[in-house]
């Protein structure tokens, strides 16, 4: 259990310094090391410090933030389709988002303002679910699913009336660029506690995974351990959308990779997906900026161009 | 000879004319006064309006790097490029030590230039709206480049030449246009755009010119509504000029019964650069052969 836990460790250390040495300009092992003693050229230590580092850091982080979000909804709504963003979460974010471009407002406000978008989401979903008083994993998804409708319904409309001109700026951030993430801190430190606070409840979310029925007669507290869990969620969702836009794929895929390598059990699989995600996104955004540059992809159509296969072959090798 | 402190004192007083006069300044189009010490010696152009103005300043043998679609000079398809407008390679740019980056107002992505502005890149954001913003910039450009008689000249230039097609036309016979941008979904100019401008300018009259957007998309049923008697759009190298073939259902309109369907060459209009005279006097050409029929 460790094991595979220190394993999934050094492939993330080695992804991230592979990340830090690719790029247009390509730094090597030597030259890394001259950079992190402080000597090196100016060209090396700018390209470091102030460009790669941040955006690996912050891709790490977000790829993190979603596979863990993605298991948590997984277990939430015991549903293997579930993802973050199932819930409208992405959608109201990219409506604060794309609000904040629409009217011309800065980079901090847009993160904001995407911020606020996916916390009015949650609430709204939640309020909504909430209903008559008591509800079910199926009610909560079904008014996910809806309102997220209505969200991709309002993206829609501020798509056809903005000027030609602000487009392709709404539609990377709709693909999800890490490029946006101006300072990795906030996510990694919200995964970080994420991950402290998540850990004592795995046990729990173990027996919740059987069915709510089973777990309150195993002495888990079913409700509140299901607000939290959709309240934790929800915040990494909405810290991982606001750092590099919707980027899709990983909360959903990273979660079923590792439990055909590693099993069903939380405790594992939730740090661990904190270190696969991130992984997969350090290595998908490195090959977003390199594949073809001086063109700059999307990570996002990475994410889902290298995911795929591995999935598939995952699924094969576990029949 | 004389006592040292007195020759150092000289020594400055000498040089803090040159140390002065090499100072480069000019004001770019945000209202930011931007400085160099010295003239741009590697510039970096991040739209294919600014490779095409920095050009026409003279300055086009100090660029070192362009954006996707720099295609005008042909001298400048041979530069190395770092990105498109919308998705700049920072790393790139960063590579080739630019000591001046044009940027341009609405194409280039705010997040990729606040973080260029953060890393201390000499910025120059440009976009000229207007005939006297493209003589304007290309004089500011040329005086941070160091380039001021060539840039000074081509202003100029340009200058006489559009006032010259003003002077010919302002008695001209006013003509109802429609400038077709795009075919599906269908787009059109205000006055507020410079290809409006270039219509108004030959004396024609858009007759989408009063609408409070930049590109505004409409229904063919205005543009019926309207009947311009003349329909122009822009023609694309290669492609094939077919967009103009949807009026022609309309034998209705003035501009179809007339057989007034012109193309232009899409490029030069579409950028404000000095290349606008020579479609300026086409389109006015154009406007003359409607008025004919």
């Amino acid at each position: 259990m460790i094991r595979s836990l220190l394993c999934l460790g050094v492939v993330a250390l080695a992804a991230v310094l592979l990340a830090l040495a690719l790029g247009s300009v390509t730094i090597p092992p030597l030259g890394l090391l001259d950079v992190i003693q402080g000597e090196g050229s100016a060209l090396h230590r700018t390209l470091l410090w102030d460009l790669r580092l941040p955006r690996t850091l912050a891709a790490f982080a977000t790829g993190g933030l979603l596979a863990v979000a993605g298991a948590l909804m997984q277990v939430l709504l015991r549903n293997p389709l579930a993802d973050p963003y199932v819930l409208g979460l992405s959608g109201g974010a990219a409506v604060g988002a794309l609000l904040a471009m629409l009217t011309g407002m800065g980079t901090l406000l847009i993160s904001g303002s995407a911020f606020a978008g996916a916390m009015l989401a949650t609430v709204l979903v939640f309020g909504l679910a909430h209903g008559t008083g008591s509800w079910t994993p199926s009610r909560l998804l079904l008014t996910g699913v809806v309102v997220a409708a209505g969200w991709g319904a309002v993206i829609t409309l501020m798509l056809a009336i903005t000027p030609s001109y602000k487009l392709p700026g709404m539609l990377y951030w709709l693909m999800g660029d890490v490029s946006y993430a101006r300072t990795p801190w906030p996510p990694l430190i919200v995964l970080a506690l994420s991950i402290v606070l998540v850990l004592p409840l795995a046990r729990n979310l173990n027996v919740l995974a059987r069915g709510p029925m089973q777990a309150a007669a195993l002495g888990v507290s079913v409700r509140p351990l299901e607000w939290t869990i959709y309240i934790l969620a929800s915040l990494l969702t909405a810290t991982a959308v606001t750092t590099a836009g919707s980027i899709g794929f990983v909360g959903l895929i990273v979660p079923h990779m590792l439990r055909l390598v590693l099993g069903n059990d939380q405790r594992i699989i939730l740090p661990a997906c904190a270190l696969a995600g991130g992984t997969l996104l350090v290595l998908a955004d490195t090959l977003a900026r390199t594949v073809i540059a001086p063109e700059q992809l999307p990570v996002g159509v990475i994410t889902a161009l290298l995911g795929v296969p591995t999935f598939l072959y995952l699924l094969h090798r576990s029949r | 000879m004389t006592y040292w402190p007195v020759k150092a004192l000289l020594c400055v007083l000498l040089f803090l004319p040159v140390m002065v006069w090499a100072e480069v300044c000019a004001e770019d189009e945000k209202g930011a006064q931007v400085c160099l010490p010295e003239p741009a010696k590697r510039i970096v152009t991040l739209s294919p309006g600014a490779t095409e103005l920095m050009f026409a300043a003279g300055a086009g043998d100090k660029v070192v790097a362009v954006v996707n679609y720099s295609d005008y000079p042909p001298a400048a398809l041979k530069l190395p490029l770092v990105g498109n407008h919308t998705r700049i390679d920072l790393e790139a740019l960063l590579a080739f030590k630019p000591d001046l980056v044009v940027t341009w107002v609405t194409g280039n992505p705010p997040a990729q230039v606040e973080l260029l502005h953060e890393l201390g890149v000499p910025l120059f954001s440009i976009e000229p709206r207007t005939f006297e913003g493209v003589s304007s910039v290309i004089e500011r450009l040329s005086v941070l480049a160091g380039t001021e008689k060539e840039g000074f000249a081509e202003a100029e230039r340009f200058r006489k030449g559009i006032a010259e097609i003003s002077e010919k036309y302002l008695s001209a016979e006013p003509i109802p246009v429609f400038y077709q941008v795009w075919e599906t979904p269908l787009m059109t100019v205000s006055n507020d755009h410079l290809i409006g401008k270039v219509l108004q300018l030959c004396g024609g009259i858009n007759v989408f010119g009063d609408m409070p957007r930049l590109v505004p998309r409409i229904s063919a049923e205005v543009v019926l509504q309207a009947d311009p008697h003349v329909i122009l759009a822009g023609s694309v190298e290669g492609a094939s000029d077919d967009e103009l073939d949807h009026w022609k259902d309309y034998s209705g309109m003035s501009a179809v019964a007339r057989g007034n369907l012109f193309f232009v060459p899409a490029s030069p209009i579409s950028r404000p650069t000095p290349r606008l005279l020579e479609a300026s006097q086409l389109i006015c050409q154009k406007l003359d052969i409607a008025r004919e029929r």
